[in-house]
Protein backbone atom coordinates (compact mmCIF):
# COMPACT_ATOMS: atom_id res chain seq x y z
CA UNK A 1 0.00 0.00 0.00
CA UNK A 2 1.57 3.06 -1.18
CA UNK A 3 0.31 6.94 -0.98
CA UNK A 4 -0.79 8.33 -3.87
CA UNK A 5 -1.85 12.17 -3.17
CA UNK A 6 -3.42 12.01 -6.65
CA UNK A 7 -5.85 9.25 -4.85
CA UNK A 8 -6.92 11.88 -2.53
CA UNK A 9 -7.70 14.45 -5.00
CA UNK A 10 -9.50 12.33 -7.61
CA UNK A 11 -11.11 11.62 -4.36
CA UNK A 12 -12.31 14.71 -3.42
CA UNK A 13 -13.05 15.88 -6.61
CA UNK A 14 -15.59 12.55 -7.22
CA UNK A 15 -17.10 13.36 -3.71
CA UNK A 16 -17.54 17.25 -4.87
CA UNK A 17 -19.25 16.11 -8.02
CA UNK A 18 -21.43 13.25 -6.53
CA UNK A 19 -22.48 15.60 -3.35
CA UNK A 20 -23.76 17.98 -6.24
CA UNK A 21 -25.47 15.78 -8.40
CA UNK A 22 -27.00 14.01 -5.63
CA UNK A 23 -28.36 17.30 -4.16
CA UNK A 24 -29.51 18.36 -7.16
CA UNK A 25 -31.33 15.68 -9.01
CA UNK A 26 -32.02 13.13 -5.74
CA UNK A 27 -32.22 14.88 -2.67
CA UNK A 28 -33.48 17.91 -3.63
CA UNK A 29 -36.71 16.44 -5.29
CA UNK A 30 -36.97 14.09 -2.18
CA UNK A 31 -36.98 16.53 0.43
CA UNK A 32 -39.03 18.36 -1.61
CA UNK A 33 -41.66 15.42 -1.72
CA UNK A 34 -41.17 14.80 1.43
CA UNK A 35 -41.75 18.52 2.42
CA UNK A 36 -45.05 18.55 0.47
CA UNK A 37 -46.36 14.87 2.46
CA UNK A 38 -45.46 16.28 5.70
CA UNK A 39 -47.71 19.84 5.11
CA UNK A 40 -50.31 17.36 3.51
CA UNK A 41 -50.56 15.54 6.83
CA UNK A 42 -50.10 18.82 8.68
CA UNK A 43 -52.98 19.61 6.71
CA UNK A 44 -55.47 16.60 6.83
CA UNK A 45 -55.21 16.62 10.84
CA UNK A 46 -56.11 20.25 11.19
CA UNK A 47 -59.05 19.22 8.55
CA UNK A 48 -59.80 16.73 10.84
CA UNK A 49 -59.77 18.45 14.15
CA UNK A 50 -61.86 21.38 12.29
CA UNK A 51 -64.10 18.53 11.13
CA UNK A 52 -64.26 17.17 14.72
CA UNK A 53 -64.71 20.24 16.31
CA UNK A 54 -67.48 20.93 14.28
CA UNK A 55 -69.15 17.72 14.58
CA UNK A 56 -68.97 18.59 18.03
CA UNK A 57 -70.79 21.87 17.74
CA UNK A 58 -73.88 20.68 15.77
CA UNK A 59 -73.65 17.64 18.40
CA UNK A 60 -74.12 20.16 21.25
CA UNK A 61 -76.82 22.10 19.25
CA UNK A 62 -78.63 18.78 18.71
CA UNK A 63 -78.44 18.65 22.32
CA UNK A 64 -79.91 22.11 22.99
CA UNK A 65 -82.64 21.53 20.47
CA UNK A 66 -83.48 17.95 22.02
CA UNK A 67 -83.63 19.70 25.17
CA UNK A 68 -85.69 22.74 24.04
CA UNK A 69 -88.37 19.97 22.58
CA UNK A 70 -88.64 17.75 25.63
CA UNK A 71 -89.74 21.25 27.58
CA UNK A 72 -91.77 22.18 25.17
CA UNK A 73 -93.61 18.84 25.13
CA UNK A 74 -93.56 18.97 28.73
CA UNK A 75 -95.50 22.29 28.57
CA UNK A 76 -97.89 21.19 26.25
CA UNK A 77 -98.40 18.14 28.57
CA UNK A 78 -98.91 20.27 31.16
CA UNK A 79 -100.97 22.98 29.78
CA UNK A 80 -103.38 20.44 28.60
CA UNK A 81 -103.60 18.47 31.80
CA UNK A 82 -104.62 22.14 33.69
CA UNK A 83 -107.11 22.76 30.35
CA UNK A 84 -108.64 19.18 30.85
CA UNK A 85 -108.80 19.53 34.73
CA UNK A 86 -110.57 23.29 34.39
CA UNK A 87 -113.18 21.69 31.75
CA UNK A 88 -113.92 18.71 33.73
CA UNK A 89 -114.41 21.12 36.61
CA UNK A 90 -116.63 23.55 34.57
CA UNK A 91 -118.16 20.22 33.18
CA UNK A 92 -119.03 19.10 36.95
CA UNK A 93 -120.10 22.77 37.86
CA UNK A 94 -122.61 23.22 35.07
CA UNK A 95 -123.96 19.85 35.78
CA UNK A 96 -124.14 21.01 39.28
CA UNK A 97 -125.66 24.46 38.07
CA UNK A 98 -127.98 22.85 35.66
CA UNK A 99 -129.16 19.73 38.30
CA UNK A 100 -130.24 22.59 40.77
CA UNK A 101 -132.43 24.71 38.43
CA UNK A 102 -133.77 21.54 37.24
CA UNK A 103 -134.40 20.98 40.99
CA UNK A 104 -135.99 24.21 41.74
CA UNK A 105 -137.59 24.18 38.99
CA UNK A 106 -139.64 21.10 39.77
CA UNK A 107 -139.86 22.60 43.60
CA UNK A 108 -141.69 25.56 41.89
CA UNK A 109 -143.46 23.28 39.65
CA UNK A 110 -144.62 21.04 42.38
CA UNK A 111 -145.56 24.55 44.15
CA UNK A 112 -147.56 26.03 41.88
CA UNK A 113 -149.36 22.63 41.27
CA UNK A 114 -150.12 22.46 44.92
CA UNK A 115 -151.15 26.14 44.74
CA UNK A 116 -153.43 24.94 41.82
CA UNK A 117 -154.67 22.20 43.50
CA UNK A 118 -155.10 24.02 47.28
CA UNK A 119 -157.64 26.51 44.84
CA UNK A 120 -159.58 23.73 43.06
CA UNK A 121 -159.94 22.07 45.94
CA UNK A 122 -161.07 25.28 47.72
CA UNK A 123 -163.38 26.16 44.67
CA UNK A 124 -164.49 22.51 44.57
CA UNK A 125 -165.22 22.84 48.50
CA UNK A 126 -166.90 25.69 48.69
CA UNK A 127 -169.10 24.52 46.10
CA UNK A 128 -169.74 21.09 47.45
CA UNK A 129 -170.14 22.95 51.49
CA UNK A 130 -172.80 25.37 49.46
CA UNK A 131 -174.61 22.14 48.54
CA UNK A 132 -174.05 20.87 51.52
CA UNK A 133 -175.66 23.77 53.47
CA UNK A 134 -178.23 24.35 51.26
CA UNK A 135 -179.37 20.62 51.38
CA UNK A 136 -179.20 20.22 55.01
CA UNK A 137 -180.33 24.07 55.88
CA UNK A 138 -182.94 23.32 52.62
CA UNK A 139 -182.95 26.95 52.99
CA UNK A 140 -181.94 29.02 50.23
CA UNK A 141 -179.02 31.00 51.31
CA UNK A 142 -177.46 33.66 50.00
CA UNK A 143 -175.21 31.86 48.12
CA UNK A 144 -172.08 34.95 47.73
CA UNK A 145 -172.53 35.56 51.35
CA UNK A 146 -172.12 31.73 51.90
CA UNK A 147 -169.25 31.44 49.91
CA UNK A 148 -167.17 34.77 51.77
CA UNK A 149 -168.17 32.68 54.92
CA UNK A 150 -166.41 29.25 53.65
CA UNK A 151 -163.60 30.79 51.79
CA UNK A 152 -162.69 32.79 55.38
CA UNK A 153 -163.02 29.42 57.33
CA UNK A 154 -160.93 27.24 54.47
CA UNK A 155 -158.70 30.52 54.85
CA UNK A 156 -158.07 29.89 57.98
CA UNK A 157 -157.28 26.38 57.60
CA UNK A 158 -154.85 26.75 54.70
CA UNK A 159 -152.84 29.05 57.15
CA UNK A 160 -152.70 26.67 59.60
CA UNK B 1 0.46 -9.22 -1.25
CA UNK B 2 -0.62 -7.91 -4.41
CA UNK B 3 0.24 -4.37 -5.82
CA UNK B 4 -1.96 -1.92 -7.78
CA UNK B 5 -1.58 -0.72 -11.42
CA UNK B 6 0.08 2.90 -11.24
CA UNK B 7 -0.18 4.56 -14.29
CA UNK B 8 2.20 7.37 -14.98
CA UNK B 9 0.85 10.55 -16.60
CA UNK B 10 3.05 13.35 -17.10
CA UNK B 11 3.63 14.83 -13.60
CA UNK B 12 1.09 12.40 -11.86
CA UNK B 13 1.06 8.83 -10.66
CA UNK B 14 -2.32 7.60 -11.02
CA UNK B 15 -3.89 4.41 -9.42
CA UNK B 16 -5.84 2.52 -11.71
CA UNK B 17 -7.69 0.56 -9.39
CA UNK B 18 -8.47 3.13 -7.05
CA UNK B 19 -9.73 5.93 -9.61
CA UNK B 20 -11.94 3.06 -11.14
CA UNK B 21 -13.30 2.43 -7.67
CA UNK B 22 -13.96 5.71 -7.07
CA UNK B 23 -15.77 6.21 -10.14
CA UNK B 24 -18.00 2.91 -9.96
CA UNK B 25 -19.12 3.79 -6.11
CA UNK B 26 -20.14 7.38 -7.22
CA UNK B 27 -22.06 5.94 -10.44
CA UNK B 28 -23.48 2.63 -8.27
CA UNK B 29 -24.53 5.64 -5.52
CA UNK B 30 -26.19 8.14 -7.89
CA UNK B 31 -27.91 5.72 -9.40
CA UNK B 32 -29.49 4.22 -6.34
CA UNK B 33 -30.27 7.75 -5.12
CA UNK B 34 -31.55 8.05 -8.67
CA UNK B 35 -34.00 5.10 -8.92
CA UNK B 36 -35.44 5.77 -5.85
CA UNK B 37 -36.52 9.18 -6.51
CA UNK B 38 -37.71 8.03 -10.16
CA UNK B 39 -41.72 8.06 -9.70
CA UNK B 40 -41.58 10.69 -6.80
CA UNK B 41 -45.37 10.76 -5.52
CA UNK B 42 -46.49 12.36 -2.11
CA UNK B 43 -49.47 10.08 -1.36
CA UNK B 44 -48.15 6.70 -3.00
CA UNK B 45 -44.68 6.44 -2.82
CA UNK B 46 -43.03 3.41 -4.47
CA UNK B 47 -41.46 0.76 -2.43
CA UNK B 48 -37.84 2.23 -3.46
CA UNK B 49 -38.96 5.75 -2.62
CA UNK B 50 -39.98 4.65 1.07
CA UNK B 51 -36.50 2.98 1.90
CA UNK B 52 -34.88 6.22 0.69
CA UNK B 53 -37.18 7.65 2.48
CA UNK B 54 -36.09 5.42 5.87
CA UNK B 55 -32.40 6.23 5.49
CA UNK B 56 -33.51 9.82 5.23
CA UNK B 57 -35.07 9.62 8.41
CA UNK B 58 -32.40 7.66 10.17
CA UNK B 59 -29.50 10.12 8.85
CA UNK B 60 -32.15 12.91 10.05
CA UNK B 61 -32.48 11.70 13.28
CA UNK B 62 -28.97 10.67 14.36
CA UNK B 63 -27.18 14.12 13.06
CA UNK B 64 -29.58 15.71 15.42
CA UNK B 65 -28.67 13.66 18.11
CA UNK B 66 -24.90 15.92 17.59
CA UNK B 67 -26.63 19.08 17.29
CA UNK B 68 -30.00 20.84 17.68
CA UNK B 69 -32.79 19.80 15.54
CA UNK B 70 -33.98 23.60 13.69
CA UNK B 71 -29.67 23.15 12.44
CA UNK B 72 -30.23 20.03 10.81
CA UNK B 73 -31.16 20.89 7.46
CA UNK B 74 -27.94 22.27 5.93
CA UNK B 75 -26.03 18.80 6.39
CA UNK B 76 -28.62 16.20 5.87
CA UNK B 77 -27.80 16.30 2.05
CA UNK B 78 -23.88 16.19 3.07
CA UNK B 79 -24.75 13.77 5.54
CA UNK B 80 -26.63 11.32 3.43
CA UNK B 81 -24.24 11.33 0.84
CA UNK B 82 -21.71 10.60 3.24
CA UNK B 83 -22.95 7.64 4.39
CA UNK B 84 -24.48 6.25 0.86
CA UNK B 85 -20.84 6.83 -0.92
CA UNK B 86 -19.22 5.08 1.96
CA UNK B 87 -21.16 2.44 2.40
CA UNK B 88 -21.14 1.36 -1.27
CA UNK B 89 -17.46 1.92 -1.48
CA UNK B 90 -16.95 -0.49 1.24
CA UNK B 91 -19.11 -3.31 -0.31
CA UNK B 92 -17.68 -2.69 -3.61
CA UNK B 93 -14.41 -4.82 -2.79
CA UNK B 94 -16.66 -7.55 -0.82
CA UNK B 95 -18.16 -9.75 -3.70
CA UNK B 96 -15.58 -10.29 -5.99
CA UNK B 97 -11.84 -9.28 -7.02
CA UNK B 98 -10.02 -8.91 -10.38
CA UNK B 99 -6.31 -10.29 -9.90
CA UNK B 100 -3.73 -10.45 -13.06
CA UNK B 101 -0.56 -11.70 -12.98
CA UNK B 102 2.23 -9.91 -15.43
CA UNK B 103 5.96 -11.56 -15.57
CA UNK B 104 6.53 -8.48 -18.03
CA UNK B 105 7.82 -4.44 -17.55
CA UNK B 106 4.72 -2.93 -18.05
CA UNK B 107 5.61 0.97 -17.13
CA UNK B 108 2.47 2.08 -18.19
CA UNK B 109 1.03 0.26 -15.32
CA UNK B 110 3.60 0.87 -12.73
CA UNK B 111 5.40 -2.73 -13.35
CA UNK B 112 8.93 -1.48 -12.98
CA UNK B 113 12.29 -3.65 -13.33
CA UNK B 114 12.96 -2.68 -9.58
CA UNK B 115 9.50 -4.20 -8.88
CA UNK B 116 9.70 -7.30 -10.70
CA UNK B 117 13.15 -8.01 -9.28
CA UNK B 118 11.63 -7.52 -5.79
CA UNK B 119 8.71 -10.15 -6.68
CA UNK B 120 10.73 -12.93 -7.91
CA UNK B 121 9.52 -11.75 -11.39
CA UNK B 122 6.20 -12.62 -10.85
CA UNK B 123 3.78 -9.23 -10.34
CA UNK B 124 -0.05 -9.70 -9.56
CA UNK B 125 -1.97 -6.55 -10.01
CA UNK B 126 -5.53 -6.12 -7.96
CA UNK B 127 -7.53 -4.28 -10.42
CA UNK B 128 -10.76 -4.19 -7.98
CA UNK B 129 -10.99 -3.11 -4.41
CA UNK B 130 -13.33 -0.86 -2.41
CA UNK B 131 -11.82 2.58 -2.84
CA UNK B 132 -12.38 3.16 0.75
CA UNK B 133 -9.58 -0.03 1.29
CA UNK B 134 -7.26 3.03 -0.10
CA UNK B 135 -5.63 5.28 3.03
CA UNK B 136 -5.23 8.13 0.14
CA UNK B 137 -9.16 8.08 -0.77
CA UNK B 138 -10.31 8.42 2.68
CA UNK B 139 -7.37 11.05 3.11
CA UNK B 140 -9.46 12.95 1.32
CA UNK B 141 -13.13 12.33 2.51
CA UNK B 142 -11.28 13.40 5.74
CA UNK B 143 -9.44 16.38 4.63
CA UNK B 144 -13.33 17.13 2.91
CA UNK B 145 -14.84 17.02 6.01
CA UNK B 146 -11.90 18.76 7.86
CA UNK B 147 -12.10 21.45 5.38
CA UNK B 148 -16.03 22.46 5.81
CA UNK B 149 -15.69 21.56 9.87
CA UNK B 150 -12.87 24.38 9.92
CA UNK B 151 -14.83 26.70 7.38
CA UNK B 152 -18.29 26.67 9.25
CA UNK B 153 -16.51 27.51 12.20
CA UNK B 154 -14.89 30.33 11.18
CA UNK B 155 -17.87 31.75 9.49
CA UNK B 156 -20.85 30.59 11.61
CA UNK B 157 -19.09 30.50 14.94
CA UNK B 158 -15.88 32.37 14.86
CA UNK B 159 -15.51 34.22 18.44
CA UNK B 160 -16.19 30.39 20.10
CA UNK B 161 -14.37 28.79 17.67
CA UNK B 162 -11.35 30.53 17.71
CA UNK B 163 -11.80 31.01 21.76
CA UNK B 164 -11.64 27.00 21.97
CA UNK B 165 -7.98 26.77 21.03
CA UNK B 166 -7.03 28.32 24.30
CA UNK B 167 -9.76 26.69 26.12
CA UNK B 168 -9.21 26.30 29.23
CA UNK B 169 -6.11 28.15 29.48
CA UNK B 170 -4.28 29.06 26.94
CA UNK B 171 -1.04 26.55 28.35
CA UNK B 172 -3.81 24.24 25.99
CA UNK B 173 -3.01 25.79 23.14
CA UNK B 174 -0.66 22.34 21.61
CA UNK B 175 -3.07 20.27 22.79
CA UNK B 176 -5.69 21.78 21.29
CA UNK B 177 -4.18 21.44 18.26
CA UNK B 178 -2.99 17.93 17.92
CA UNK B 179 -6.83 17.68 18.88
CA UNK B 180 -7.90 19.10 15.87
CA UNK B 181 -4.87 17.33 13.62
CA UNK B 182 -6.20 14.07 15.10
CA UNK B 183 -9.80 14.42 14.55
CA UNK B 184 -9.37 13.98 10.68
CA UNK B 185 -6.48 11.50 10.68
CA UNK B 186 -8.39 9.08 13.15
CA UNK B 187 -11.60 9.66 10.54
CA UNK B 188 -9.21 8.50 7.76
CA UNK B 189 -7.40 5.94 9.31
CA UNK B 190 -10.42 4.05 10.73
CA UNK B 191 -12.07 3.61 7.76
CA UNK B 192 -9.40 2.52 6.10
CA UNK B 193 -7.91 0.15 8.52
CA UNK B 194 -11.31 -1.32 9.08
CA UNK B 195 -11.97 -1.97 4.86
CA UNK B 196 -8.14 -2.64 4.26
CA UNK B 197 -8.51 -5.26 6.91
CA UNK B 198 -11.49 -6.59 5.44
CA UNK B 199 -9.94 -7.39 2.35
CA UNK B 200 -6.74 -8.31 3.43
CA UNK B 201 -9.00 -10.55 5.04
CA UNK B 202 -10.74 -11.58 2.15
CA UNK B 203 -7.61 -12.28 -0.02
CA UNK B 204 -6.03 -14.50 2.58
CA UNK B 205 -9.33 -16.70 2.84
CA UNK B 206 -9.01 -17.06 -0.84
CA UNK B 207 -6.08 -18.43 -0.70
CA UNK B 208 -6.79 -21.44 1.63
CA UNK B 209 -8.89 -22.79 -1.65
CA UNK B 210 -12.44 -24.06 -1.73
CA UNK B 211 -12.15 -25.37 2.00
CA UNK B 212 -12.29 -21.88 2.85
CA UNK B 213 -15.85 -20.86 1.70
CA UNK B 214 -17.88 -21.20 4.92
CA UNK B 215 -15.27 -18.68 6.57
CA UNK B 216 -15.10 -16.76 3.48
CA UNK B 217 -19.40 -16.34 3.57
CA UNK B 218 -19.13 -15.67 7.46
CA UNK B 219 -16.80 -12.87 6.61
CA UNK B 220 -18.00 -11.21 3.70
CA UNK B 221 -21.09 -10.77 5.83
CA UNK B 222 -19.58 -9.64 8.71
CA UNK B 223 -17.58 -7.20 6.53
CA UNK B 224 -21.00 -5.67 5.39
CA UNK B 225 -21.97 -5.09 8.80
CA UNK B 226 -18.59 -3.59 9.18
CA UNK B 227 -18.98 -1.46 6.22
CA UNK B 228 -22.79 0.07 7.40
CA UNK B 229 -20.80 0.54 11.08
CA UNK B 230 -17.99 2.92 9.44
CA UNK B 231 -20.02 4.43 7.20
CA UNK B 232 -22.51 5.16 10.26
CA UNK B 233 -19.69 5.89 12.27
CA UNK B 234 -17.82 8.39 9.70
CA UNK B 235 -21.14 10.41 9.19
CA UNK B 236 -21.89 10.55 12.64
CA UNK B 237 -18.45 11.78 13.91
CA UNK B 238 -18.47 14.56 10.96
CA UNK B 239 -21.65 15.83 12.25
CA UNK B 240 -20.63 15.81 15.92
CA UNK B 241 -17.24 17.85 14.58
CA UNK B 242 -19.26 19.92 12.74
CA UNK B 243 -21.85 20.38 15.36
CA UNK B 244 -18.43 21.05 18.33
CA UNK B 245 -16.49 23.79 15.96
CA UNK B 246 -20.09 25.54 14.06
CA UNK B 247 -22.62 25.30 16.60
CA UNK B 248 -22.67 26.92 19.68
CA UNK B 249 -25.40 26.81 22.39
CA UNK B 250 -26.37 30.08 23.93
CA UNK B 251 -27.12 27.76 27.07
CA UNK B 252 -23.16 28.36 28.32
Amino acid sequence: MSWHWESTVIAMIAFGILYWLLSKYAFGPLFEVMEKRRQLVLEQMNTAENSRKAAEQQMEEQKAALQQARKEAYEIIEQSRTTSSKQAEEIVQSAKSEASRLKDDALKDIESEKNKAIAALRTEVGGISVKIASKIIEKQVDEKSQEQLVGQYLKEVGNK
Amino acid sequence: MHEFPVMPLGPFHIDISTLVAIVVSVIVTFLIAKLAVRNLSVDNPSKFQNFLEWVVDFVHSFISSTMPVNRVKPFLSLGMTLIMFIFVSNLLGLPFGIVTETHHVNESIGVTQDLLDSKGGEVELAWWKSPTADISVTAGLALIVFVIVHFLGLKQNRKHYLKHYFHPFPIFFPVNIIETISKPVTLALRLFANIFAGEVLIATILMMGWYGTPFLAAWQAFSLFVGGIQAFLFTILTMVYISQAAIHEEEH
